[in-house]
């Protein structure tokens, strides 16, 4: 009856797939008895496409939208920095300059900005003439254009750091003005700087005029140009530069500083790029994964075809047919997966594109995708399963007509008698757990492909979740190595540190020096790598006390500064990240206000979430600086016990200096910093994430595909174990527990296999952001999540055919091949 | 021909130089208890299995020396097999069970194997199930469909192990009279069985015994020995 209905069925589908020879009739009718398998293995497949897809297309429209956005401001290879300030005349005869392209002269002043009680550091973008930009530039949104004086733009992602908007007014203070309210007059778009709430620090635009206003000198510092040869190449525009700073010398033009940003790169360009890769090898590894589900339902296909292979071979199909045959099936449940991802990529690449753009400050002109990421999906989607399943269909397919007619009924179980013996479990265990356990090790390349499969999307779903969860960890070492509230610094040195001592909350104040400096090399002009905000890529010299109380960085070499160092030096990994190849023992030359200091490296700590920063003793960085006495930088820890008292305690201090007339040029609360470093990284946390879930499907299709696969094989077994009295419950058990077996062996392998995996993952990452590894956490949730996964999919997968086999009479149980 | 199938020790000696000459056009009975090696001769015969050792030559191919894929092409299009147990596709009606040798030799274009495989059935009787799946014809007729299905590229060798063990007597002999009719429409005719009945219609009857031949007689000579079957 049943299978009347099915061949009616089946020959009205006839009409419609219009496959006319017997062979590729008997293969749709093959596909479509087996609905569920096929529908599994699409599925599999499109799930992983579709992160490739995904990833890929972000990827594409990222680099374009990237060189549009970021290349399209013209960035500037080079700013100098000039001591009197930039002459007009002098622009001119730079532009005509060998080797020079461009050049434009401008200046970016370190403010601060008054968000309802507190103050918020302000970088503002001084420019000569905003209808007449060459470099750097950005775009108007809404708004004015240019400025009137006496007001500001503002970059579009500063609006939420503001707490203001166009229309409103900021009170804004310069070091050496008064505080001043500007209004805001326009919203502009900067690509060459990442977003304000992320830096958690306001950008704002003005005219020199404003600038002069605001009570700072009305003159551009900085001279900014490009290089006309190769210019992405960090040596030439090195090389450019400091021929520049010569010549500029020798006219009496004397160059504080040169900085050399990362050429034609965004400021975390290097680290969104990485990530995407993490995401893209994901969803390689989930394809992978996938084809390998393919090729274990195919092998399980053909082991249940075999006799039929047999009598098509009996009446003159080839080998090569014969393979063809089950090839085209793959490339189908391919083009099938391919058809139903690439569509819904499209989707996924622009949601994630916005996501990336929105986390580089990008805005996506165009969300086109390129031809060439719909090919490499295709191309993937169909060939990667072919690959795979290539060896289960050639052994398949190469099988004889004897081997074939031989296997009928029997079945193709052999197994080996030292893996009985190995499998042999203590004599008080249930027979059924026995059996269930020699059953897992019956077909061994099939249990060595779930394993694998298993195992591989196992660990690399908890090294997913172990990722992020490292991620955390070095976020919250903001904490753990700091035990200061806030940090202040100062626009000129000042002597207030007894009368903050003794304001209510505070419980320690920690004078420490502080100065920009650069690595300098003899006789040639010190290059850094600073991006135009000021922060990303540069480095600073710190004077703590060395006996500091609030903060303790771990060490990475030698030892942490002692009281009496003269010339000691400690670096944190930063500064390696800027000039690789220092280690302890080595001398350093840092130039101090355009000096060369000489200093003996002593230690390297790691100092996660800061820039580059070199220590010294307080006394030795005062005789350095010639700052005996004068206080510019505080350390300040309060006795707060919430966030609420400890922003009042710091606005208590920020008021007493405010009395003091001591001009403060930011007051940054560790809160902050915490937070700017949680917005650098939760977007990437929640992409691990999203590939954890990827690994989840993959691996759970997987799971599920090959115990269903295993239970329908034996259903003529079960028979026989029926008939010589096996309880329909106790089949049942037995087919559970042998999932179950699996499932946990698969676990087990998973967990051992995530160590390494997330020790490599987390150190590829951690360098990216942080440039330090990640700690290398498990994450119980993960490792226990996932065993939960096994369990429960294990169950769900081979309950349902597992009652079926049981209830079946023996007479159908023993017609079943 | 010898062969050997690996085993415990120098391996079983499933026939032990056999020697045999099947004259063409006849219809040729191989008989023998189970596990005499007459299932083996007629594999190596169809080019179903390969000879440890020998020659195998059929009409004027010599078998023993195709490999693999030719040994395929040279079957489908010379040796119909008939199975004990069928062995039709399940997922195929009985029609396109039949047109598949064709499909895979391509010895006809889809229209003619279609025409062809309608007279095949038409042949052995069973016309009307043409497009039922196998599942839901008898026994007998399943059987019929085989037949049909081994006549599919007209070969000149049908060769058929046990093509009646599954089967109850009358359509047994109905089966056998379907196969001992091709010998008239030229075809040469090999049967395994350990039916003594098929000694009546079989123009030769060749015993096996312990994977040699212990006897070969012609129809006449059958007749003499096995009364029974003279009286029948």
């Amino acid at each position: 009856m049943a299978s009347q209905r099915g061949g009616a069925r089946a020959t009205a589908r006839e009409a419609v797939t219009g496959l006319v020879s017997p062979r590729w009739r008997k293969l749709s009718r093959d596909v479509w008895t087996q609905k569920g398998r096929t529908a599994l293995m699409v599925t599999a497949i499109a799930v992983s496409l579709l992160g490739i897809g995904t990833v890929l297309g972000a990827y594409a429209i990222l680099t374009r939208e990237m060189a549009r956005n970021y290349l399209g401001t013209h960035p500037a290879s080079a700013a100098l920095e000039l001591s009197a300030g930039v002459d007009p005349s002098v622009v001119e005869e730079v532009r005509r300059r060998p080797g020079i392209a461009e050049a434009e002269a401008g200046d970016i002043v370190l403010a601060r900005a008054k968000v309802g009680d507190d103050w918020r550091p302000l970088l503002l973008f001084v420019v000569d003439d905003f209808n007449a930009m060459r470099l750097n530039t950005f775009k108007p949104q809404s708004g004015a254009w240019p400025p009137p004086d006496g007001t500001m733009l503002i970059e579009r992602t500063a609006a939420s750091m503001l707490e203001a908007t166009e229309g409103d007014s900021v009170m804004v203070k310069t070091p050496h003005g008064a505080p001043r309210a500007v209004p805001i007059t326009g919203l502009v778009h900067d690509p060459g700087l990442a977003p304000a709430w992320q830096e958690r620090e306001g950008y704002g635009y003005i005219t020199r005029t404003t600038l002069a206003q605001l009570g700072e000198p009305p003159v551009l510092g900085e001279l900014r140009i490009t290089v006309r040869d190769n210019p992405l190449d960090l040596k030439a525009i090195e090389a450019t530069a400091a021929e520049l700073s010569q010549w500029l010398g020798v006219r009496g033009h004397s160059v504080l500083q040169v900085r050399v940003p990362p050429p034609g790169r965004h400021p975390h360009q290097t680290q969104m790029m990485g990530v995407l890769f993490l995401m893209l090898a994901f969803s390689a590894m989930a394809l992978v994964l996938s084809a390998i589900l393919v090729a274990t339902s195919i092998s399980a296909m053909l082991a249940r075809q075999v006799r039929e292979i047999g009598v098509m071979k009996t009446v003159g199909a080839r080998t090569g047919q014969i393979a063809w045959m089950y090839g085209v099936l793959i490339a189908l449940v391919g083009l099938a997966a391919v058809a139903l991802a690439l569509p819904a990529s499209v989707g996924g690449a622009r949601f994630l594109a916005a996501i990336v753009a929105n986390m580089l400050n990008l805005r996506l002109e165009s969300e086109r995708i390129p031809w060439w990421v719909f090919a490499v999906g295709a191309a993937s989607g169909v060939l990667v399963p072919l690959l795979v399943a290539a060896v289960p269909i050639a052994r398949g397919s190469q099988v004889t007509v004897r081997e074939a007619i031989d296997q009928y009924g029997v079945g193709p179980l052999a197994s080996r008698g030292q893996w009985r013996s190995w499998v042999a479990l203590p004599p008080w265990v249930s027979r059924t757990v026995l059996l269930a356990v020699r059953n897992a090790f019956r077909r061994r390349g099939r249990l060595a492909l779930t394993l694998a499969l298993l195992a591989a999307g196992g660990a690399m779903f908890m090294t997913a979740l172990n990722v992020s969860r490292g991620w955390e960890r070095i976020v919250d070492r903001v904490y753990e190595n700091r035990s200061y509230d806030v940090e202040i610094r100062l626009n000129a040195p000042a002597t207030v540190v007894e009368r903050l001592r003794r304001l209510d909350g505070v419980r320690a104040v920690e004078v420490w020096g502080y100065a920009a400096t650069a690595l300098s090399r003899p006789g040639q002009v010190d290059v850094v790598r600073t991006y135009p905000d000021g922060s990303h890529g540069s480095l600073a010299m710190m004077g703590p006390p060395p006996e500091t109380g609030l903060v303790r960085f771990p060490l990475l070499a030698g030892r942490w500064l002692r009281a009496g160092d003269t010339d000691a030096v400690v670096l944190n990994h930063m500064v390696l990240g800027q000039a690789p190849g220092i280690t302890v023992g080595d001398r350093v030359t840092l130039s101090l206000g355009g000096r060369p200091t000489s200093w003996r490296v002593v230690g390297i700590v790691e100092e996660v979430g800061s820039p580059g920063v070199a220590y010294v003793t307080d006394e030795a960085f005062a005789r350095a600086a010639g700052t005996e006495g004068r206080v510019r930088m505080l350390r300040i820890a309060t006795r707060a016990g919430s966030p609420h008292e400890r922003a009042e305690i710091i606005r208590a201090i920020e008021r007493e200096l405010e009395a003091r007339q001591v001009s403060v040029e930011s007051a940054i609360p560790l809160a902050v910093l915490h937070t700017a470093m949680g917005d650098h990284v939760v977007v990437l946390i929640r992409m691990l994430l999203a590939m954890a879930l990827l690994m989840v499907t993959v691996g759970m299709l997987g799971l599920g595909s090959t115990m269903g696969i295993n239970v329908i094989e034996r259903t003529r077994e079960l028979g026989v174990m029926k008939t010589i009295g096996a309880a329909p419950r106790q089949i049942g058990r037995l087919v559970v527990g042998e999932a179950l077996f699996v499932g946990v062996l698969s676990w087990g392998v998973a967990t051992a296999l995530a160590v390494p995996l997330t020790a490599v993952v987390g150190k590829t990452v951690g360098m990216l952001s942080f440039r330090v590894r990640l700690p290398l956490v498990m994450d119980l949730a993960a490792v226990s999540g996932w065993l939960a996964l096994v369990v429960i999919v294990s169950i769900a997968a081979t309950a349902l055919p597992a009652r079926r086999a049981s209830r079946l009479t023996v007479r159908e149980a023993l017609a079943q091949l | 021909m010898t062969q050997i199938y690996p085993g415990a020790g120098s391996g079983f000696v499933a026939l032990d130089q056999v020697s045999i000459a099947l004259p063409a056009g006849q219809f040729t009975a191989i008989m023998g208890k189970s596990g005499s090696g007459k299932s083996t001769l007629v594999n190596l015969i169809a080019g179903i299995d390969r000879p440890t050792r020998g020659e195998i030559r059929v009409g004027g191919t010599q078998v023993h020396e195709l490999d693999e894929s030719r040994l395929a092409a040279w079957r489908g299009r010379n040796v119909g097999v008939v199975f004990q147990f069928f062995q039709l596709l399940p997922t195929l009606t009985v029609a396109e069970n039949v047109m598949l040798p064709m499909d895979f030799c391509a010895t006809y274009s889809p229209a003619q194997a279609r025409a062809r495989a309608a007279q095949l059935l038409a042949r052995v009787g069973i016309a009307d199930q043409a497009d039922k799946l196998p599942s839901a014809l008898s026994g007998g007729q399943q059987q019929r469909a085989a037949i049909a299905r081994a006549l599919a590229n007209d070969p000149p060798l049908i060769v058929a192990d046990e093509p009646t063990g599954n089967l109850d007597s009358q359509t047994a002999e109905s089966v056998l009279e379907l196969l001992s009719d091709l010998t008239r429409a030229g075809k040469t005719v090999l049967v395994v069985t350990h039916e003594r009945d098929m000694a009546r219609v079989a123009d030769r009857v060749v015993t096996l015994a312990d994977g040699k031949v212990v006897a070969q007689t012609s129809r006449a000579q059958a007749a003499a020995a096995t009364p029974e079957v003279a009286h029948g």
